[in-house]
């Protein structure tokens, strides 16, 4: 272990907005998640607050704002402990937005989740009108101000739940992973949303690219502990501690990658990506895994979700699908495993799926789903990796070898009796990915992969996926994965396939940030400016 | 003891016609309600949620209109008035009535259908016990069939399930005009505005709100599950899995709840719901209001009458 916090604080002569003196924190099932926290936020600072997942940023937060008490050690907001009237009078000036908008948006319609905070705070009705108008003005929903929460895209719930705290007038904004699952055009609005708030900002993130244009000090923390605390510029610049604590994003950048030397924004589309070519054959003398001609899905609302879409996809093939949020990828996706039926022509493995072989395709097709928790209901991660080949009836030794096999391939060894709720984010996904793979699917899809994972868990699920010697479908947004794991690249817009190119190409194309109206560079922009 | 007027002998075939009709009508009915949900391009992600209770709130009609505690009060109390109808005749009536209402309030065939299919699997047990069970009394008619003498069916057993069946349905029915023709949150401060407690009031609301969310984290798991091969059969490692699913969405579930009341207490929430909300009775109100309930107490009055008379 280095020295905690081994770099110059910063040093304010104004009183601290938020004081922590040996804050610890201990769960009731026994887990440490805050020990000996000793910090200041001052009025005006604009913090990252970085970290690895579960290294317990997220129960700080909610500490600064009361929501947990410290098992010992104080919490002071403006020199007064957080209790009795300071906890009304924090909740009144600090705004907090968690992760899922869903958390958020309780009441039944936009409007009424929006007003919900002014109400509270004792506005009268003109006020309460006011501010809600300006801020869904400010978050671009007006249109949506009837529309129940459910209704919503997740950007549009992401945008509505800020709306909702920017409403109460914070002089503090505390945001944990607010571009948590959106894609990269909800990014860009959603951080020119946040650079236009002058207040004190508390940013948690591991994404260093996102909160270099927010914040200029950086809290970094590790197993429940700070481990530094300095500008945000000196981190960055400090490789060792990045990659100390797993936030070393280097490997994203095309333009360099060793984050040996210093980056260069203009350089972000990757001159020779190094996506991964077939170890053993070329496109050309592989047989198709999966052919789609003509292919269509039409909602019962008869909205069309996808257009006459025509795709071969070889065995061994690594294939990425991007597009905006809604543009059809995870139906396309669904359609593939036979969740969903079109019309059209679809082979697999050169057999038309007829209703019988739909039944069988989970044997054939692996999924990774976008939130590991949907797919992970066993409780040890053992049963969970045993389910997939139990439901195929194979032999009790074929089911141990795959077990191994698939624990060791996904580095889960020794994890066997663990329960998965209490895995981090990282080590869920690896679960879900050993536990598709146990199946041994000539067909791997996998729903956005690196959504909510700090950049040393991409790592090594990108490690991982490369060693995966099967057909890959990526859905993701995140280009730099895609550069390191895809050979292939789709882009689908409005349910139809508008590019198919080799991603080398795709990631070369200088028209690629005005594509589909996706920023499509943003992940792979260097933080050095 | 009292001997009944009459006995009637059917060939055994129209039993079996009648059971096969009522175990079609019960599978259509638990297919088009237990079917998974349909996939719909308004809601994210492959499955679409239920349909939202107060779907229809935004057209106009008579029910939109009207005041909504006037509206409540005065549509529970003609539904106490139906519940307590014993002949079958005005029972009908109110089904007619209430279908009239329906038509008025513009809810939507769809909705209704799927409402009262919800309800016939229950609602038919009645059709098939009771005439078996109901004692047979002084002036009652039994049906017997041929090679079934141990199986008297008694009429008056049937018309009684009848009536029950039809008060269900009316009742069943009056529920559009009264939940689909007003936004839920309005209706439920009608409610709070009666007298119903907050928490309740407030349970109310966050249900409405959450269903969508779980409904939507079920389809998820569902799906996670089917893709990986599980299908339900009746062995121990069904109900093992199904037991981890129910599990695991509880454990959900709860979490959802800490963080969404985290969510309400940074948001200044003190134990109530705050709102603006005003309510105005105009004279049309009380007319309709009225008109609802002299309804009732007519139908309540000739039943009665019908009945002892």
């Amino acid at each position: 272990m280095h020295e905690l916090a081994g770099f110059t604080r910063h040093e304010q002569k104004a009183p601290p907005l938020f004081k922590t003196k040996a804050l610890s924190f201990q769960y009731p099932d026994g887990r440490q998640a805050l020990q000996g926290i000793d910090l200041a936020i001052y009025p005006g600072d604009r913090v990252a607050l970085a970290g690895v997942n579960g290294s317990g940023k997220s129960t700080l937060a909610k500490h600064l704002i009361g929501l947990l008490s410290p098992t010992s050690g104080d919490c002071f907001y403006k020199e007064r402990p957080l209790s009795g009237d300071t906890l009304t009078h924090v909740r009144r000036e600090v705004g907090i937005l968690f992760q899922d908008p869903d958390d958020h948006l309780f009441c039944n319609t936009i409007y009424d989740d929006i007003a919900f905070g002014p109400m509270n705070l004792g506005c009268g009705p003109k006020e309460v009108k006011r501010r809600v108008e300006k801020a869904l003005s400010d978050v671009d929903l007006e249109k949506l101000a009837y529309r129940q929460p459910h209704t919503l895209s997740l950007g549009q719930k992401k945008r509505a739940a800020f709306a909702a705290v920017i409403a109460m007038q914070p002089d503090v904004l505390i945001l944990d992973e607010p571009t948590a699952n959106l894609d990269p055009k909800q990014k860009v609005i959603f951080q020119k949303l946040l650079q236009r708030f002058s207040g004190t900002l508390i940013c948690i993130s591991h994404f260093l690219p996102f909160v270099h244009s927010l914040c200029k000090r950086a809290v970094v923390m590790a197993e429940g502990r700070i481990h530094h605390d300095f500008s945000l510029n000196e981190l960055i610049a400090h490789q060792e501690a990045l990659r100390e604590h797993g936030l070393d994003h280097t490997f994203r950048f095309n333009c360099c990658g060793s984050g040996d030397h210093h980056h260069h924004t203009d350089h972000s589309h990757p001159k020779s990506p190094r996506a991964p070519l077939n170890k053993k054959s070329t496109q050309h003398d592989r047989a198709s895994l999966i052919r789609m001609r003509n292919y269509s899905f039409e909602y019962p609302d008869r909205s069309q979700a996808l257009h006459t879409i025509d795709i071969t996809i070889h065995h061994g093939e690594s294939v990425a699908i991007v597009g905006e949020n809604g543009a059809g990828k995870t139906t396309l996706a669904s359609c593939l495993m036979g969740i969903l039926r079109g019309r059209g022509e679809y082979l697999f493995q050169g057999n038309p799926v007829s209703d019988s072989l739909r039944k069988r395709l989970w044997q054939h097709i692996g999924m990774v789903f976008q939130d590991s928790s949907d797919q992970i209901f066993c409780p040890s991660c053992e049963e969970e990796v045993r389910f997939g080949p139990e439901q195929m009836q194979l032999e009790k030794e074929e089911i141990k070898k795959r077990l191994e096999d698939s624990l060791r391939l996904t580095g889960l060894k020794g994890y066997e009796k663990r329960v998965p709720l209490h895995l981090s984010g990282g080590e869920r996904k690896r679960l879900a990915i050993a536990a598709a793979y146990s199946m041994l699917p000539p067909l791997l899809i996998l729903d956005e992969p690196t959504a909510n994972l700090d950049p040393e868990s991409e790592k090594l699920l990108i490690s991982i996926l490369n060693d995966l010697d099967i057909t890959k479908i990526v859905i993701s947004h995140d280009m730099s994965f895609i550069a390191h794991c895809c050979e292939r690249t789709l882009v689908m817009d409005q349910g139809r396939i508008v590019k198919d190119s080799k991603t080398a190409e795709f990631l070369g194309d200088n028209q690629l940030v005005s594509l589909n109206m996706l920023d499509y560079t943003y992940k792979n922009i260097c933080a050095h400016g | 003891m009292s001997l009944p007027a009459e006995t009637i002998t059917l060939p055994l075939s129209w039993l079996l016609l009648f059971f096969a009709l009522f175990a079609s009508l019960l599978a259509l009915a638990a297919r088009s309600f237990l079917s998974t949900p349909q996939p719909s391009a308004s809601t994210p992600g492959p499955y679409s949620g239920l349909a939202a209770l107060d779907h229809t709130a935004d057209t106009r009609s008579l029910f939109h209109t009207w005041d909504p505690r006037l509206k409540v009060l005065s549509l529970l109390l003609y539904c106490f008035f139906v519940v307590s109808l014993s002949s079958l005749l005005f029972a009908s009536a109110a089904v007619l009535i209430a279908l009239a209402a329906v038509i008025i309030a513009g809810i939507p065939a769809q909705a209704v259908l799927r409402r009262m299919t919800a309800m016939a699997g229950f609602l038919g047990m009645f059709l098939v016990v009771m005439p078996l069970t109901v004692p047979v009394q002084e002036g009652d008619t039994l049906i017997r069939f041929t090679h079934l003498p141990f199986f008297t069916f008694n009429v008056r057993g049937i018309l009684t399930a009848l009536a029950i069946i039809t008060k269900a349905a009316a009742i069943s029915l009056m529920m559009g005009p009264l939940v689909n023709t007003s936004p839920f949150p309005i209706t439920v401060r009608a409610l709070s505005s009666l007298g119903v407690s907050q928490k309740i009031c407030q349970m109310l609301l966050l249900t409405h709100r959450y269903i969508y969310v779980f409904q939507h984290e079920i389809n998820r798991m569902q799906t996670a599950m089917r893709a990986r091969g599980f299908m339900m059969r009746s062995n121990l490692s069904t109900i093992r899995t199904i037991g981890n699913f129910l599990g695991m969405l509880f454990v959900r579930s709860f979490e959802r709840t800490e963080r969404v009341y985290d969510a309400m207490l940074c948001r200044g929430f003190t134990g109530a719901f705050p709102s603006h909300e005003s309510f105005h009775a105009r004279g049309k109100d009380w007319i309709i209001s009225a008109s609802w309930i002299i309804l009732g107490a007519v139908l309540f009055i000739l039943d009665r009458y019908w009945y002892t008379g």
